[in-house]
This record gives structure tokens, C-alpha cells and sequence, in this order.
């Protein structure tokens, strides 16, 4: 298994304890394409914040190819972020003063890599999303499609062990969205790129091959969805 | 290196008004600090342009009146030195501390050459004198030993007394080896000094055997210098001075402990108190500077708050893909220290200029006193010691100004990223 929870509790103590996750027990294998559906408040962000190791969790245990997530500094969680996930905003979350391309070799930066090879590698990774032409573009000068896969080449361009989504497409409207969804299922095809996607939509659940539904804290039904039919809407496009 | 400067140039480029503006404020604090310094050395320069040329280590003692009665002896009395002092000063007595010992006779009265005449006042002295007060000559010699000895009538004048007994722009010079009329009596004149009213030696020079058979009463001298060693501090000085004059006015029979009726100069202690106050005049100054630089600081640390605020979510977004605190402190510190450094060499630079616009203009008029040109400011600049210190205090006031906003900078909590805008 490539990602395993145990058993993950998390409470918030803001005023009145919020017990946000109950129990979560979760396997997700290398190569799967998955989303976690669930309402607001239902506790999929927090569970995204635990599996992006942007957040701790109280009890249980948390592994990533083997290896427990646990107790680590901000350091050893900075580089376990750098080296083993890519996040995939909503927002896109590029930063506005930095070109398509310096975005791109922003998390390569962080790992030391010299300035020709990150700008090489960069280059690389929007030339294969069609982005070549827009690297010395910056993010306002981009339309949202084309800046979510920015995002992506970002997310990509260290070889992470898994692509966390959240909410990749609530921000573009349903056409960028298809297309971003299938660019995605494109990755897990063909390149076995492990991806989740955290949503509350019905139809970008359905581009996915497993939909897993959290609800006030606990994991409720998996459902295998390699035929895409979950949702009565998600057959010919994504419902905004 | 060069990523972290393109970093900072891009959140420069961001707020160039704001960043100008707080590093107009550093600039203004180090370009004060280096003027008060640069002025303040000028100030210094002017004091000590007088006192270095004395061999710092003599003392000399002269008589004074007696200001309370002793032994049955009224005060108000005149001491009046002779010859036995000199013995007593050159004796077995002081001999731990006192090495060289001289003295020196006086009289007055109205030098001639052709038509002119000056009055002048003539000190009989030793050839020793010369290096003790290190007496700069224009041209010609000191009095030598062989004067002393043959008692010989030579004469060194100060160059003005020499050029008023010549005729308008005459160099001094021309009266080397002439002879004036002193009185009745003729005396060659051998040397002509520098003329210094301030230091109260604008006197005529002739040989102490000289005046002294001439002129003199008995064993009267006008007064004694010595050079001493082994007094190195105020303390010290102010023991020997004690016990130095307890022996003197003893043999006058006046109190041991009667300052008036023995005056004695201690250039040594001079100095030192000259020292004294100069270096609290610099340790003032720097703390004048430096309060003003804080304020520039205080302002950079304000900004790079601001900045902080700005970025949270752009922090957010870097440590998400892998940014360590290390690395988003880093950043802060960077800046601020670029931003300190740049505008404090700005302003570094034009204190600078400033200073040598003082020396050119200020460093170069003087005061007239008592007929003779002191200079205000001398020098009134700043050495390469004062602009290292001064980038120190630049990079340590730029982290300063850093520390707490990179702080908090680097407690961005990553989550942050996540949150919609």
C-alpha cells in the first residue's frame, strides 16, 4: 500500500472541542485514481491537510510508502512535502509576481537543484501540458484553465509519490473543468501517477476510478467507479 | 545566491515607494552618525592640533603667592624659585620619577634693528628646552651648550617679532646672522622660530647664562620643566604633585599643602584629561548616531511586517511545495539586510562627501584669538576604521530589523495556502 491511515482521530480545540476526524481507516494503492466526496464540514479538508502533511492528527498512524508520519519537524515536513507530494489548489495558488516557468521550478529551488537544470526541467514539464508558449507569461496574464495546469506541472515536476487535489476544478467552469479532470485521468493512465482528488461535485467524483464518501468524520461507503457511473450527471459532462 | 537576490528584487520592484522611503530613513540615521563623528573628530583634531607638539610627559613649576599664613608668615607672600629648587628637583629626593631637569631666567625690554623697534620679552634657556617642548624652528639653530658656556649674546626671535624689525615684506630669514640692539647691548641672532602666541612662549631665546648674568638677581629663576616617568595615572600624578610641592614650599617656608604658592602645569594629566573628555565626547556622539540610525531601523523592521502580512499566503503557498521556516526566514532576513546595507552605504557615501565638504569649506576658516589662527574643525572626516564599524553596525541593525517580522514569517502555517482568497 502506498498510503495507509490508521485509525486517525484529529480534534480542534478553538473554544468548544471539535472532534473533526472519528476513526479514519484508509488504503490507497500506487497507481490509483481516487476522490473523497463529502459535504462541508463533513472533515475531507482536514483528512486532505493530514494526507499533504500540512497538518498533524492526534492518535493513529499515518504511512506513506512504509514510512510512518508522525512527530516530524517543520523541517523533515517541508521536505517530505517537497519530495513526496504534489498539491493541486483550488486557487491555483501560483505566485503572482513569478512567471508560468518560475513557478514550475519553484519546488525544485527548495531542493537545491542548480538554475539550468530547474529551468530545463520546468520547460519540460509545460512543454508536455502545452504550456510552452505562456512560460514567461505570469499567472494574471493566463486564463484559469491554463493556470490550473501550471499548477500541475508545478505539482508534478518533482515526481511525487502522490498528486493531492483539492478541489482542482472549483474554480474553472465546466468545460476548463472536463478537461482538467480528463488531463488528470490522462496522468494516472498513462504515466501511473497516483492522484486524489478531494470535491464535494457529484461529476468530478465520476471522472475517477474509486469515490470514497466521508461523512461527519467516519468513512462511509467506497465505491468502485471504473465505469463512471456514479452520478446520473457525470455522463456526458461535469454539472456546474 | 543569486536566486535569493532575485527574490528580493522582486519584492523591491513590488513597493518601490515604500521601500524608498524606509531606507531614506536608514540612509538619514547612518548619514548622521557619520557627520557627528566626522565633526566631531575635527573637534578633536583643532584640540589636540596644540598639544601634541609638547613632549607630554614634563611638568613645569613656577611661583606663585602664598594663600594662607605658616610658620609665622603672613599670606599673600611672593615665592620666588632659585637655583636651590633646581638642586632640590634635580636631587636624590625626586630622582625615582624626575629625569631631566632645567630652568629658565626672564627679562624684557626693546629689541632694535636699523630704525625699527619691538619690545620683546627674552627667556634665558638650555638647549634641552628645544626637545622638551619640541620648539619648531623656521630657520637657523637653538641655543647650544657651547652658548652656554661662553655665556655668548645670541639671540632666537619669533619670526613676527623678527619681520616687524625688518622692513615690509622682508622674509624673517634675512635677519639670521645680523645683529640687534637689545637695550645697549648688540646680540646676534642665530634662529628664528615659529610664532605661537596661544602657547605663551612668543618670547625671545637667548642662552640661560647669558640672561642670567645680564639680567639676573642672585639665584632667582623665573622657572623649572622637567621631564619625569614612571606617573601613569591621574592618581599618581596628583601624589607626586603633592609630595613635589610640600618639599618646594617647605623650603619657602610656606604650607606644604598651599596650592597658590607653587603652581605647577602637568601636561602629562593634561592630556589625559583632554583624553578623558574627547573619548566622551565620541561615545556621546555614537549614541547620538546610533538613536538615530534605530529610528531607521524601527522602520524597517515596520515595513518588513507589513511585507510579511502582505505574503502570508504566498509563505503559505512556499512551504507547501517544500519551503523550510529556515528558508522563508532566510528570505526576511535577506531583505532586510540588502535594504539596511544599500540605503546605509547611500547614506554612508554622502556623510562621507559632506565630511569633505566641511574639510574644504568649515576645516579650512579659523577663528582669530589673541592674534593668532585657530583652526575650528580640523580633518573633520571619518577613517576607514569608522566606515568598517559603521557596515557592522549595518548588518547587525538590518537583521535586527529582520529578526522579529522573519519570525513570524516563518510560522506561516502552510495550511494558509489552502484557504480560498
Amino acid at each position: 500500500m502506498l498510503l495507509e491511515l490508521k485509525d486517525i482521530n484529529k480534534t480542534y480545540n478553538n473554544g468548544q472541542p471539535l472532534h473533526v476526524l472519528k476513526g479514519i481507516n484508509l488504503s490507497i494503492d500506487k497507481g490509483e485514481f481516487v476522490s473523497i466526496m463529502g459535504a462541508s464540514g463533513s472533515g475531507k479538508s482536514t483528512l486532505l491537510n493530514i494526507l499533504g502533511i500540512l497538518d498533524n492528527y492526534d492518535t493513529g498512524e499515518y504511512y506513506i510508502d512504509g514510512r510512518l508520519i508522525k512527530g516530524l519537524t517543520e523541517k523533515q515536513a517541508a521536505d517530505y512535502r517537497n519530495r513526496m507530494i504534489g498539491f493541486i489548489f483550488q486557487s491555483f495558488n501560483l505566485i503572482g509576481f513569478k512567471t508560468a516557468v518560475e513557478n514550475v521550478e519553484l519546488p525544485l529551488f527548495y531542493q537545491g537543484v542548480n538554475r539550468h537544470r530547474r529551468h530545463e526541467l520546468a520547460m519540460q514539464y509545460l512543454d508536455r501540458l502545452g504550456l510552452a508558449d505562456w512560460a514567461g507569461h505570469y499567472p494574471n496574464e493566463m486564463s484559469g484553465g491554463q493556470k490550473q495546469r501550471v499548477a500541475i506541472a508545478r505539482a508534478l515536476i518533482t515526481g511525487p509519490k502522490i498528486l493531492l487535489a483539492d478541489e482542482p476544478t472549483g474554480a474553472l467552469d465546466s468545460k476548463t473543468s472536463e478537461e482538467v479532470m480528463q488531463l488528470l485521468g490522462q496522468l494516472n493512465q498513462e504515466e501511473h501517477v497516483t492522484i486524489i482528488v478531494v470535491t464535494h461535485e457529484s461529476g468530478v467524483a465520476n471522472c475517477t476510478n474509486k469515490i470514497i464518501h466521508i461523512k461527519d468524520g467516519v468513512i462511509g461507503r467506497i465505491e468502485d467507479n471504473r465505469a463512471h457511473q456514479a452520478s446520473t450527471f457525470g455522463t456526458s459532462t461535469i454539472m456546474k | 545566491m543569486r536566486d535569493v537576490f532575485t527574490e528580493i528584487w522582486e519584492s523591491v520592484r513590488r513597493n518601490k515607494l515604500r521601500t524608498s522611503l524606509t531606507g531614506f530613513a536608514v540612509s538619514w540615521g547612518i548619514f548622521m552618525l557619520i557627520v557627528l563623528l566626522g565633526a566631531g573628530n575635527g573637534l578633536q583634531n583643532s584640540f589636540f592640533q596644540g598639544g601634541d607638539r609638547f613632549a607630554s610627559n614634563t611638568m613645569q613649576v613656577g611661583g606663585g603667592r602664598t594663600s594662607k599664613p605658616y610658620d609665622g608668615l603672613s599670606e599673600g607672600r611672593r615665592i620666588i624659585l632659585d637655583e636651590k629648587d633646581v638642586t632640590l628637583t634635580d636631587g636624590s629626593t625626586f630622582s625615582d620619577h624626575i629625569d631631566q631637569v632645567i630652568a629658565t631666567v626672564s627679562t624684557s625690554g626693546t629689541a632694535s634693528y636699523g630704525k625699527k623697534s619691538v619690545s620683546v620679552d627674552i627667556e634665558g634657556n638650555y638647549p634641552e628646552r628645544q626637545q622638551m617642548e619640541k620648539i619648531e624652528l623656521v630657520a637657523g639653530r637653538y641655543v647650544n651648550q657651547k652658548d652656554i658656556q661662553q655665556n655668548r649674546k645670541v639671540i632666537i626671535l619669533p619670526q613676527n617679532t623678527a619681520e616687524s624689525l625688518l622692513p615690509d615684506n622682508t622674509p624673517a630669514t634675512e635677519l639670521i646672522g645680523k645683529h640687534i640692539r637689545v637695550g645697549t647691548l648688540s646680540y646676534l641672532v642665530v634662529g628664528i622660530t615659529k610664532s605661537d602666541r596661544m602657547r605663551g612662549n612668543n618670547m625671545a631665546t637667548a642662552p640661560f647664562t647669558t640672561i642670567k648674568n645680564i639680567y639676573g638677581k642672585g639665584n632667582e629663576i623665573e622657572d623649572i620643566t622637567f621631564t619625569f616617568h614612571g606617573l601613569n595615572s591621574q592618581a599618581e600624578n596628583t601624589e607626586f604633585e603633592d609630595q613635589y610641592r610640600a618639599a618646594v614650599n617647605l623650603r619657602h617656608r610656606a604650607a606644604p599643602d598651599d596650592r597658590r604658592a607653587l603652581w605647577i602645569w602637568n601636561r602629562f594629566t593634561q592630556n589625559l584629561q583632554m583624553n578623558t573628555v574627547s573619548s566622551i565626547l565620541e561615545v556621546a556622539l555614537w549614541i547620538i548616531g546610533l538613536f538615530t540610525l534605530l529610528g531607521g531601523i524601527v522602520g524597517v523592521s515596520n515595513i518588513m511586517l507589513i511585507t510579511v502580512k502582505e505574503r502570508t499566503h504566498e509563505f503559505g503557498i512556499r512551504k507547501a511545495i517544500g519551503a523550510s521556516p529556515w528558508d522563508i526566514t532566510k528570505l526576511i532576513l535577506a531583505e532586510s539586510v540588502t535594504i539596511t546595507a544599500i540605503f546605509g552605504y547611500i547614506g554612508m557615501f554622502l556623510g562621507m562627501v559632506v565630511c569633505q565638504i566641511l574639510d574644504k569649506t568649515v576645516g579650512q576658516a579659523s577663528m582669530s584669538v589673541m592674534d593668532e589662527k585657530i583652526a575650528m574643525l580640523v580633518n573633520p572626516t571619518v577613517g576607514l576604521d569608522v566606515a568598517i564599524e559603521a557596515t557592522v553596525v549595518l548588518i547587525i541593525a538590518g537583521t535586527l530589523a529582520g529578526l522579529f517580522p522573519a519570525r513570524k514569517a516563518s510560522r506561516v502555517r502552510p495550511i494558509e495556502a489552502l484557504r480560498a482568497e
